[in-house]
């Protein structure tokens, strides 16, 4: 059972791809192995210590994009927003500028490590947080429910039979958009914590053998579970087991690799800014994670928004700075990129209450080493609206695309059930 | 009626399934006694529990005269200014801490529990959080509108709860004005409290909004205020029906529409049974909550005693919530529940007096990742070491008797065995019975119920 697993794991890391070898595979071979075994290739590529990383950074509530990226030029922007109007963005250009608060991002942006894409959103939009949040980590359309996220079906879809660490979520909660056919990812948010404290008890030694035992599969039915041909499927337990066998078999590693990396950067306080600074150690310490994500709430601004608005834009860009400086210091900064996203901007109109209600399309930021910088998408018409908000110009699952297709480089069609066109920002 | 569960149906394992579900279970010797009183009596005595207010008295507090303190605060100087408020964010922050300690205590230590496990229920689903609210006084306040109505009649509920100090200022209810009227309420109780997502149009909201304007608090007294000139007595369109609406017109067309009735069923059976219904249940579930005029606890009373809340389907398919997780082991265990239980809930995801958001807690496998199940087993060790339980008294053939009061139902012939094996191993001193009890806590079949 487990026995089987640990084999085959140890024969595709050490026998067949052997370890630091497979950083530096031939391509042919690595072809060769595609048409071997597509997973044990699949493997090889995700133990690179050069294979592209995502970072998701969801910033929850629904981020204000006008007061993010700030049409400051534009009459009906300063009428809709008598009291709330940022009047002294950071110019980008003649007509737009970032928050005063995001002058770490407009240095990116001069550095060539940003680009923004502007009026991202959806088809009939939906207003609600949980259905627009739902609605953007699913990747549906609008009017379409799906249980498993966009990240997951990529789990699926390009890394079966690997390590349950391709996927990390920092904080205690695994995000819809890991949820996946067969469950993948781990979530910690203090590593320190992240394993069996067996040390408590009176014979450590044996209360660790008797943990590993019972926290792996432990019967015959569960063995091709494990194996990635036959998902667990519906039943708790399965899951359970599942989740219990993942968190013995990554907490080894992230307690390794969180003890001995530390950050030449120093970080600003705040959670943003310490998931961020775990996140740089675990891709210094060599993790095999393709995706990361992490998460700032706060944003659901519906009243008395500016000096809120203010902060939450300041931590973002603190941490998000402190987080670049470290990869670059590292020499990881290209193979990196972070994007962005808010399940919705807010309504152009400020309420009576300075704040502003939740509206619909917005825009968002990608960055990195490899990332082209610039503005894409067209800025948005704040006369041309729907219901009082901004209609998008571009569909979000575009730029989930370009990150799949030109980024990870794999095929966009399992993931997104359809093909979407493409930005260049990478 | 649903189905009732027949005699041969009732044993000690269904009357623990019951104890467990409708409230947060229990010792071995309470499960016999429940047991004893056949499966009506049993229902009868966990939802008619008398009132247990004189055994649990609240925390001291009192509303804070926020217009005596604006006034203290408008005069004074920067830096007593900033004394006051950290005066202030310091007293909050210990009466917040004495208000979890004093629910949680409740759950603990009442005789069934059952109003308190329903309490939690309608917690998450008026989910209202202190984060924003800040004022601890108003949170307990609600607090015990909730324990008040959790049995009771939905509607009169709605109706409370909008009137609620705490939730007004969650939802942004106390800023809505005639002519400015805030959304923030008026979606959340349509989506989220009544009828649910997609039942109901942008322009139903923003009707329901202007009928809502003119709620206010009182900042001397802490309570309700009506401001009859903040409020829009315009026509409103609303569900089809015209009119000058107030809020109560508004909560009453959501109440009366079936799909209120379906939506809150659901909720409900999801709580207590542990998974959705199949459309066949729930067309039957909606139907028997609609013709009990939404009454919960008469609802609850059919589905504790229907055949179906005990079908295999159900029963130990539940994953356990934090707050039911520490509870129900602290009285299993028969010993208190830790000193740190506020900091156990937060790193394990369950806050009480503060959700995540206006949606409450999502349950089920959103409980569970890699995290909070390597938390769940380290900190089951803290609280057997703390809470030193009486282990001699467990006795001779530790094992059996320990499966049963833990989980109450046969587990895999291997982790018996392994069980077996280890108190074999290690005698059964009180250091092995200690490891032992920790070690099947520190099991995936220990997180469900």
């Amino acid at each position: 059972m487990s026995k089987t697993l640990h084999t085959r794991r140890q024969f595709l890391r050490t026998s067949l791809l052997g370890g630091a070898v497979s950083w530096s595979i031939p391509v042919f071979l690595e072809r060769t192995f595609f048409s071997l075994d597509a997973q044990a290739a699949d493997s090889a590529f995700a133990t690179g210590k050069d294979s592209p990383i995502l970072v998701v950074l969801q910033l929850a509530g629904g981020n204000d994009g006008l007061n993010t990226v700030v049409p400051f030029a534009d009459d009906a922007y300063l009428r809709a927003r008598p009291s709330i109007a940022i009047k002294d963005p950071l110019r980008l250009n003649d007509s737009l500028g970032l928050h005063p608060k995001l002058a770490g991002l407009r240095g990116m942006y001069d550095d060539g490590n940003l680009a923004i894409v502007q009026g991202v959103g959806y088809p009939n939009p939906n207003r609600s947080h949980f259905r627009s949040t739902e609605i953007w980590q699913t990747a549906s359309d609008a009017n379409k429910t799906e249980s498993r996220g966009w990240i997951g079906r990529y789990f699926d879809s390009c890394c079966q039979g690997e390590d349950p660490a391709v996927g990390v979520s920092i904080g205690n909660q695994t995000p819809q958009a890991f949820a996946a056919r067969d469950p993948k990812g781990i979530s910690f948010a203090q590593p320190e914590q992240f394993r069996f404290a067996s040390e408590k008890t009176s014979d450590p030694d044996a209360a660790e053998e008797f943990f590993r035992s019972v926290n792996e599969a432990n019967d015959g039915g569960s063995i091709g579970m494990l194996e990635g041909s036959a998902p667990a499927q519906g039943e708790t337990m399965d899951f359970l087991r599942r989740t219990a066998l993942d968190a013995q078999m990554s907490s080894d590693k992230v307690l390794a690799i969180t003890r001995k990396s530390r950050s030449e950067v120093p970080y600003p306080p705040g959670n943003l800014a310490s998931s961020l600074n775990l996140v740089a150690r675990l891709i210094a310490g060599g993790m095999p994670t393709r995706i990361y994500y992490v998460a700032q709430g706060g944003y659901d601004t519906h009243s008395n928004q500016k000096g809120s608005h203010e902060r939450l834009l300041g931590d973002l860009d603190a941490a998000v700075t402190a987080f670049v400086g470290d990869l670059k210091s590292q020499g990881n900064l290209e193979r990196v990129a972070l994007m962005t996203f808010s399940e919705f901007g807010r309504r152009v109109a400020e309420n009576g209450s300075g704040g502003t209600d939740h509206g619909a399309a917005a825009p968002l930021f990608v960055l990195g080493g490899g990332v082209k910088p610039g503005l894409y998408g067209t800025s948005p018409s704040l006369t041309d609206l729907r219901g009082g908000d901004i209609i998008h110009h571009v569909d979000f699952r575009s730029v989930y695309a370009s990150l799949l297709q030109n980024w990870l480089h794999v095929p966009v069609k399992p993931i997104l059930h359809r093909e979407f066109p493409t930005i260049g920002f990478v | 009626m649903l189905e009732r569960l027949d005699n041969e149906g009732w044993t000690p394992s269904a009357a623990a399934h019951l104890l467990n579900r409708a409230g947060f279970g229990g010792s071995p010797e309470a499960i016999t006694s429940l047991h004893a009183r056949g499966l009506g009596g049993a229902v009868e005595a966990l939802l008619s529990e008398a009132s247990d207010d004189d055994l649990f008295p609240p925390p001291a507090m009192i509303p804070r005269d926020l217009e005596a303190l604006k006034k203290a605060t408008s005069t004074a100087s920067p830096e007593e200014k900033k004394k006051i408020q950290t005066a202030v964010t310091r007293e909050n922050r210990e009466q917040t801490s004495l208000l979890r300690r004093w629910w949680l205590d409740r759950m603990r230590w009442s005789p069934l529990g059952a109003r308190e496990k329903a309490t939690l229920f309608w917690h998450g689903h008026w989910a209202t959080s202190i984060e924003k609210v800040k004022e601890p006084f108003a949170m307990w306040q609600q607090n015990e509108t909730l324990r008040a109505y959790a049995f009771g009649p939905f509607e009169q509920m709605a109706r409370e709860i909008s009137r609620d100090p705490a939730m007004m200022r969650y939802l942004d209810l106390t800023q809505s004005k005639k002519g400015k009227p805030n959304e923030n309420f008026a979606r959340e109780l349509m989506e989220l409290f009544t009828v649910g997502e997609g039942h109901y149009s942008e322009d139903d909201i923003q009707q329901a909004a202007r009928a809502f304007t003119g709620y206010r608090v009182n900042p001397k007294t802490q309570q309700f205020l009506f401001a009859r000139r903040q409020f829009d007595d315009g026509t409103k369109s609303f569900f089809g029906f015209e009119g000058p609406f107030s809020g109560d017109d508004v909560i009453g067309f959501l109440v009366a529409d079936p799909q209120c009735s379906k939506f809150l069923a659901s909720k409900l059976w999801v709580f207590y049974a542990g998974s959705p219904p199949s459309p066949r249940l729930l067309t039957e579930l909606a139907e028997r909550y609609r013709a009990l005029h939404l009454d919960t606890g008469e609802f609850l009373r059919e589905i504790f005693q229907s055949r179906e809340f005990y079908s295999p389907a159900v029963v130990r398919r539940q994953i356990k919530g934090p707050i039911q997780w520490l509870v129900q082991l602290c009285r299993q265990m028969e010993i208190a529940l830790p000193p740190d239980s506020d900091q156990i809930l937060r790193q394990l995801g369950q806050i009480p007096f503060a959700p995540p958001n206006v949606k409450g807690w999502d349950g089920g496998r959103a409980w569970i990742s890699s995290a909070t199940l390597l938390q769940r087993y380290n900190t089951a060790g803290n609280i057997l070491a703390r809470g030193k339980p009486n282990w001699q008294a467990l006795g001779a053939n530790a094992t059996p008797s320990l499966v049963w009061r833990l989980f109450q139902s046969p587990l895999p012939p291997d982790l018996n065995q392994k069980f077996a094996d280890y108190l074999g191993e290690h005698g059964s001193g009180s250091a092995a019975l200690r490891d032992l009890v920790h070690l099947m806590l520190s099991t995936p079949d220990y997180q469900i119920t």
